[in-house]
């Protein structure tokens, strides 16, 4: 079965590195190590896990990076990903309880990350 | 265990030796060891806002698994009017009267929120309570006050009601007293304290009470307009009260992420200054407690539920935490989501980092389980109960009738249902009883909506100790 690491990097500046199979998602990766990511819907409705894509492979490159590499190839998607926008998705913001890794790759995580997406309109 | 019973009167089965003289228990761990499985509960179940012309009642549900009528409304104490809006109600006494010889947890005080009548229901005989006394709506507008909601003892034989409006349902609400012989004794407060109110609870101990806001009646009676949100027709503050004097100390505006705080609970240990606050339309937790060196209290976002979206939805769906509860060994805070569909359980251990521990996704929105036993659920999970061992949770879907209208039309035709999960508390879990459940959608007069669950002799939303 294919799998990929994926390195979680908090904004505190913590890291971990997860074997992610092709079929399973960042989150249920994540839970089965018990590393801890924020999650509420588990079904692409809340941006409660958003993530953000800082790179691919091992390849040094940070999000200041002109040549951000596309999100959409970096991950498949189990379900439509409703809470991003089209914008969100440009930018790098990925829902890590339905999207499951077809690359190796580095992924922005935390609560920092789910503050810098826009709010609902309920606060 | 039925604490009606007097002193010294021991029944079959009651051989555990009490320490006190009054209602109640002595501490919240007395209430885990000494209580025994719920087989009653007493839940508000409303007519209003459907077309079924019949008064309000307050169903009698058998809770006892042996028992031939599980999971059936077995009576029904019928009010004396029509569309009286039932919705919360509370006991003459609870464990915070445990030192009142004489006293006892007999009477239920039954408001109607809509239309201002207090019940005053007498439930010596646990399966058959009969209604007792009825305060007129004019003798409450009598002191400005309308729309009664929280209803809490008060240690030595009194009952303090919080009320929503003024008597044309607007603005300020306050604080209606009865007394022991369920006599309007007057407001509680000096008027002025406040403008809207809510639920209340208090901590005698430490000499405080804790308010919430919801709107003014004029406001949340028709329905919800996200209008009035925005004209700043909602609340979002909590008010800390001297509990002694009857007047605010301090108010803490909750702010944008602290929209519309309704349930409010403190701890059950007495010494405790934490408690927790559901705001419902920002669905957020928010942590309260007395800052020592500060002097004063302090509230804190812990837990935050995002907005959901739906394709039928013009907007992201809050999750709507409308009813939140500590379990007695104040180990867990258990909520709903009303309009996302779902029930969750939080580790307050610390209680300034509160951890998911487990939730259910049914009924609602997004409820993942939308039928028990073959009954589509119509509503999402709504007001709680929890057993006073903490082994089982139940809840009911309607939140209040206008308001269901809008979001979950359909509650009206089918009517709400009563639904159950075991907890683990040693594991932290949730699973639905897919065994149970009760439908208000059966009642004799047709399809009715349920609201606050009670037991007979306390419970976790109901006990407070001095």
């Amino acid at each position: 079965m294919t799998s990929y690491e994926v390195t979680l990097e908090w904004t505190d500046g913590r890291t971990r590195t997860l074997d992610v199979a092709e079929s399973q998602t960042v989150l249920e990766a994540a839970q089965r190590v018990g590393a801890r990511l924020p999650y509420d819907c588990r079904s692409g409705t809340c941006i409660t896990c958003v993530g953000r894509l800082l790179g691919l492979g091992d390849d040094g490159t940070d999000d200041e990076d002109a040549s951000r590499p596309d999100v959409r190839d970096a991950f498949a998607y189990r379900r439509q990903p409703r809470a991003l926008t089209d914008d969100e998705q440009d930018e790098g913001y990925v829902l890590l309880c339905i999207a499951s890794p077809q690359a190796d790759c580095r992924i922005e995580v935390g609560p920092r990350v789910r503050a810098e997406v826009g709010d609902s309109p309920w606060a | 265990m039925s604490d009606t019973s007097t002193p010294g009167d021991v029944e079959p089965g009651h051989d555990h030796e009490h320490h006190h003289e009054g209602p109640g228990y002595a501490t919240p761990q007395a209430a885990i060891e000494e209580s025994e499985r719920e087989q009653l509960a007493y839940v508000m179940s409303l007519y209003v806002g459907t077309d079924v012309d019949a008064p309000d009642f307050v169903a009698v549900v058998d809770l006892d698994p042996d028992s031939e009528t599980y999971c059936e409304i077995v009576d029904r104490v019928e009010m004396p009017e029509r569309g009286d809006e039932l919705h919360h109600f509370g006991w003459n006494a609870c464990s915070s009267s445990c030192h009142m010889d004489g006293l006892e947890r007999r009477h239920l005080i039954v408001p109607g929120q809509r239309s201002s009548r207090i019940h005053v229901i007498d439930a010596k005989d646990r399966r058959n309570p009969e209604l007792e006394t009825v305060i007129e709506p004019e003798d409450v507008f009598e002191y400005d006050l309308s729309a009664p909601h929280t209803v809490h003892c008060i240690p030595d034989g009194q009952i303090l009601i919080s009320m929503l409006g003024d008597a044309d349902g607007e603005l300020p609400g306050g604080f209606l007293e009865l007394n022991e012989d369920f006599e309007i004794e007057g407001r509680w407060e000096p008027p002025g304290e406040i403008e809207m109110n809510y639920d209340y609870w208090y901590q005698p101990r430490q000499n405080v009470m804790v308010s919430t806001e919801w709107a003014a009646p004029k406001t949340y009676y028709p329905g919800f307009d996200l209008e009035d949100v925005e004209a700043g027709n909602y609340g979002r503050k909590l008010h800390v009260w001297d509990w002694e004097a009857g007047t605010v100390e301090q108010t803490i505006d909750l702010g944008e992420e602290g929209q519309i705080p309704l349930e409010v609970r403190f701890l059950h240990t007495p010494e405790s200054t934490h408690g927790f606050v559901g705001t419902a339309l920002s669905s957020n937790m928010f942590h309260f407690w007395r800052d020592e060196s500060a002097d004063e209290y302090r509230a804190e976002k812990v837990i935050d539920f995002e907005s959901r979206e739906h394709e039928d939805w013009d907007m992201p769906v809050p999750g709507l935490t409308t009813d939140i509860l500590i379990s007695m060994d104040d180990r867990y805070l258990f909520g709903s989501n009303w309009l996302h569909g779902e029930v969750w359980m939080y580790d307050i251990s610390d209680p300034s980092n509160p951890r998911r521990a487990d939730s259910l996704s049914v009924g609602g929105t997004f409820g993942e389980i939308q039928e028990v036993q073959g009954r589509e659920l119509a509503g999402g999970p709504q007001m709680l109960q929890l057993s006073l061992d903490g082994e089982r949770l139940y809840w009911t879907t309607s939140l209040f009738s206008s308001w269901d209208d809008q979001f979950y039309p359909e509650e009206a035709e089918r009517g709400s249902v009563m639904l159950k999960a075991d907890v683990d508390p040693r594991r932290g879990t949730l699973e639905l009883d897919e065994d149970f459940l009760v439908d208000w959608g059966d009642c004799p007069a047709g399809p009715a909506r349920a609201h606050e669950i009670r037991w007979p002799d306390g419970d976790c939303t109901s006990d407070v100790w001095q």
